[in-house]
């Protein structure tokens, strides 16, 4: 061993050269943008925590490669009253300390998330579970506080932790350190924990007693890699085998590089324009920046004449240089309550300029339009682009585009007037994202926690009311697909394109369908050869 | 002597002070981090629970009040993101700031000075002014366009040194360390090289300016005439004269390189507390820029002490002038 290591670095004192700590076939080493906050599943609700947890720990229901849900400790499920649903427990499944996965644990993990859950809340996804009943070791009763249709959508984010590992580690003072020590980072899932520290590698030992079989590598290892060229460097350097969120730009050198391959996904994100709808806003002017006497984003027709100067095949081709796919409503292709009815947006900025002069604005007006630079691939130069197309229909147009740490704390004191963020429909459904954005805000209802714009249709909180009521699926997708167009014609929200993820390996080194939630779980991941 | 130093331990208090409310208050005008951290998604009653739990709806004075008084018993509190107690996750990541910066700084120095002190001996030297020339690179080529030209030849290239990251580390005297090992060393050199780079051009800089001036003194001219060697003017008498300024610029490069390795660690992917702080920021983990901002603080508090201490030893008329 030494002697190898010696022999290794005379190897590089000689100027000969040895590919840095390459990776056998039984270790897969990826190097990922993003980590995980904390070893506990259930601190944090990032897209890139729960990535990392569902190595060690599995979820009660599991989300396929394109979000449609599937059995995972969970074998089946059915809605037995408004409020009760029954969900039936696989049977045989093992802890990685070999005790056997029960109702118990189910129990325990659902009533331990209030208790540890961090800022990034993971409340939001059993917050109508009321109680929790044990009908037998592989059977329980959730009750709810009302009829909630999506409890099967929420609960892949429900990850189950050994009521018995982890029972002394359940507060908010020991969680972090009795998982991080490993001493609780006891799951199902098809690795065990070896070693983790913040911003730092997560080490993973394949378990063999893994229910779905065994892994196809030994030994994991996720490299946390947030800056994009370096992340890129260690792949052509043999350090790391596999990479996530690859650039647009580093994508179309790659595209031309026989050493690589790389794999592209259609992403969960959206990228949403949002017009505030108040009588009087803050960041629109006259051409003179004086104030105006009444908000012209409340005109449909500014709206459309907004909507119809942005050139969505121009933003995908130039902007995100191929990485995107245009887009007319708020959630990607084929999502539950997806509407195909939705008419195609295409630019015609002419028509746009005498939409802006019926509505009493013939020379236009000026705005502030605010993004986010630093959330999500491409959004600074989007906002850019955006900002250039508003100003061909005489929208002078003040591109703002900032780090989320200041855009998202001032949006929710809305102090902007016309802003856009991503929105990742994660649970692969429709309340999701229009119960959020889409209802008017009614605390009580829970409903519109993400309309910052004050949009407000009654008829599509009708309907989206009627939905969250709705148990039977087809007529539940009818209800929030007419919701969906009614939304969209109003055009307070408009939407822009789909992101598209990107990930890169060395030529045949491996084989990977990607995921629509961007995750990169090793244990779908095959060798090449 | 004690006097001074027990002055200047009031003062730094002081200092810490101020710095608590500048920095609590400039934190908190960035923003609620609740904004950044609660999902999206998040329905009404669950984001004004998760405010209330983190104490983020009180009054900014009575936060203050509260901070002040966790840190009286030296709590800093838990991170946001990371659910571990503010000092644990500092103290965690700063062996390997530590070994990055010292391997910089030292490193800039032993090269730098005696580099610096040839060209200012030997001015009109062919070797000084190829130093002079590439000291200029040194200054005006930005660090993360060397850090990616550094990984771009060494790495991929030249497959010689690994693209990032830190090697394994051996507990010593009960911290981590990566600089025993060679394959440690072997991920510490880029890195260090791209850090000390800029260090490197200043020391020479420093040095020769300073070589050149007391060259003319009539220290030397004394010596010379004394029939002391020429090494032996380099070494005792021209070292220790211009030793004051390259002392101070020592100390202060070493607690900004402590605390703001931002970019070569974000580049090499090295584990340190800059990369923490940047990442702190971007997230608004408030008990993170909190605590760091002012252990900076106190870090050069303390430095400037040990430097004032160090010109005292270097110097005698300075610690006449302060007994007087």
């Amino acid at each position: 061993m030494k002697f190898a290591k010696l022999l290794q670095v005379s190897a590089v004192a000689l100027g000969l050269g040895v590919a840095a700590a390459g990776a056998s076939a039984q270790t897969l080493t990826v190097g990922v943008r993003g980590g995980p906050e904390s070893m506990d599943p259930h601190y944090s609700a990032l897209g890139v925590h729960a990535d990392a947890m569902k190595h060690v720990f599995d979820t009660l229901v599991w989300s396929g490669d394109d979000l449609q849900i599937e059995p995972g400790l969970a074998e089946s499920w059915k809605p037995l009253d408004d409020t009760t649903w029954e969900f039936k427990l696989r049977k045989g499944v093992k802890f990685h300390d070999g005790s056997n996965f029960t109702a118990e644990d189910v129990k325990f993990s659902i009533e331990r998330i209030p208790v540890v859950t961090g800022p990034t809340t993971l409340l939001i996804y059993v917050r109508r579970v009321k109680e929790v009943v044990i009908i037998d070791p592989h059977t329980v009763h959730l009750k709810t506080d009302g009829p909630a249709a999506t409890l099967p959508n929420d609960f892949v984010r429900l990850f189950i932790v050994s009521h018995k590992a982890a029972a002394d580690f359940s507060t908010k003072e020991t969680a972090a350190g009795g998982f991080n020590s490993g001493k609780a980072a006891i799951g199902t899932g098809p690795y065990k924990f070896v070693s983790w520290e913040p911003k730092g590698d997560l080490v993973l030992e394949r378990f063999d007693g893994y229910w779905r079989g065994k892994g196809p590598w030994a030994k994991v290892v996720r490299k946390e890699m947030p800056n994009d060229s370096s992340r890129l460097a260690a792949l052509k350097a043999g350090q790391v085998d596999l990479i996530n969120y690859v650039s647009s730009a580093d994508w179309q050198a790659l595209k031309r590089d026989p050493k690589t391959d790389t794999f592209l996904a259609d992403s969960v994100y959206v990228m949403n324009l949002q017009l505030d709808q108040r009588e009087s806003t803050p960041k629109v002017y006259d051409l003179d920046g004086k104030p105006l006497a009444k908000n012209p984003l409340r005109d449909p027709k500014v709206r459309e004449a907004l909507d119809l100067a942005i050139d969505r095949p121009t933003m995908v081709e130039v902007v995100l240089e191929g990485l995107g796919t245009p887009n007319n409503q708020l959630m990607p292709k084929g999502f539950f309550g997806w509407s195909a009815k939705v008419p195609a947006r295409s630019p015609d900025p002419r028509r746009g300029k005498a939409l802006l002069a019926e509505a009493g604005y013939p020379n236009g007006f000026m705005m502030d339009l605010y993004c986010t630079s630093d959330r999500l691939p491409g959004d600074g130069a989007i906002c850019q682009g955006l900002g250039q197309m508003f100003a061909q229909i005489g929208v002078k147009t003040n591109v703002n585009a900032i780090s989320r740490s200041v855009y998202f704390p001032a949006q929710a004191k809305k102090e902007y007037s016309i802003f856009m963020n991503g929105w990742g429909t994660l649970t692969g459904e429709a309340s999701y994202t229009l119960g959020s954005m889409a209802h008017s805000p009614n605390a009580e209802l829970k409903l519109g926690a993400f309309n910052r714009i004050e949009y407000s249709n009654p008829k599509v909180d009708e309907l989206l009311q009627a939905a969250g009521r709705e148990l039977d699926a087809p007529k539940r997708k009818a209800l929030y697909e007419q919701a969906m167009d009614l939304i969209m014609a109003d055009r307070a929200y408009i939407s822009i394109v789909t992101l598209q993820t990107v990930w890169a390996s060395d030529k045949g080194k491996l084989k990977m369908t990607p995921r629509t939630d961007e995750d990169t779980l090793a244990f779908f991941i095959t060798p090449g050869k | 002597m004690s006097g001074y130093i027990i002055q200047r331990c009031l003062q730094a208090v002081v200092v810490m002070f101020a710095m608590s409310v500048i920095v609590f208050v400039g934190v908190y005008a960035i923003g609620n981090p609740m904004d950044v951290l609660i999902p999206l998604d998040a329905p009404q009653d669950v984001r004004a629970l998760i405010i209330a739990r983190f104490g983020l709806d009180l009054p900014l004075w009575k936060q203050y009040l509260v901070f002040l008084g966790n840190v009286a018993q030296g709590d800093f509190g838990r991170s946001f993101v990371y659910a571990i107690p503010v000092l644990d996750l500092i103290v965690s990541r700063l062996p390997a700031t530590l070994e990055l910066t010292l391997a910089a700084v030292i490193g800039a120095a032993a090269i730098g000075v005696p580099l610096g002190i040839w060209a200012g001996y030997r001015p009109d030297a062919l070797s000084s002014k190829t130093i002079m020339g590439v000291s200029i690179l040194g200054f005006s080529v930005p660090t993360f366009w060397v850090g990616l030209i550094l990984i771009l030849t060494f790495a991929v290239w030249l497959g010689w040194l690994p693209a990032g990251g830190r090697g394994p580390v051996d507990v010593v005297l009960g911290v981590e360390w990566s600089i025993f090992s060679l394959e440690g060393l072997s991920h510490l050199l880029l890195p260090a090289v791209n850090l000390a780079l800029f260090k490197l051009a200043m020391m020479i800089r420093l040095a020769r300016a300073g070589t050149r001036e007391v060259m003319l003194t009539d220290t030397i001219k004394f010596a010379r005439a004394a029939g002391l060697s020429e090494g032996t003017i380099v070494r005792h008498h021209v070292l220790k004269l211009i030793a004051v300024p390259i002392v101070t610029v020592f100390g202060l490069e070493l607690g900004s390189t402590l605390a703001f390795a931002v970019v070569t660690e974000t580049i090499f992917s090295w584990p340190g507390v800059g990369k923490l702080i940047i990442d702190s920021i971007t997230s608004l983990d408030r008990p993170v820029m909190v605590a760091y901002l002012i252990l900076v603080a106190l870090l050069f508090v303390t430095i400037n002490l040990l430097i004032d201490l160090a010109y005292a030893v270097l110097d005698p008329r300075v610690a006449r002038s302060r007994a007087a």
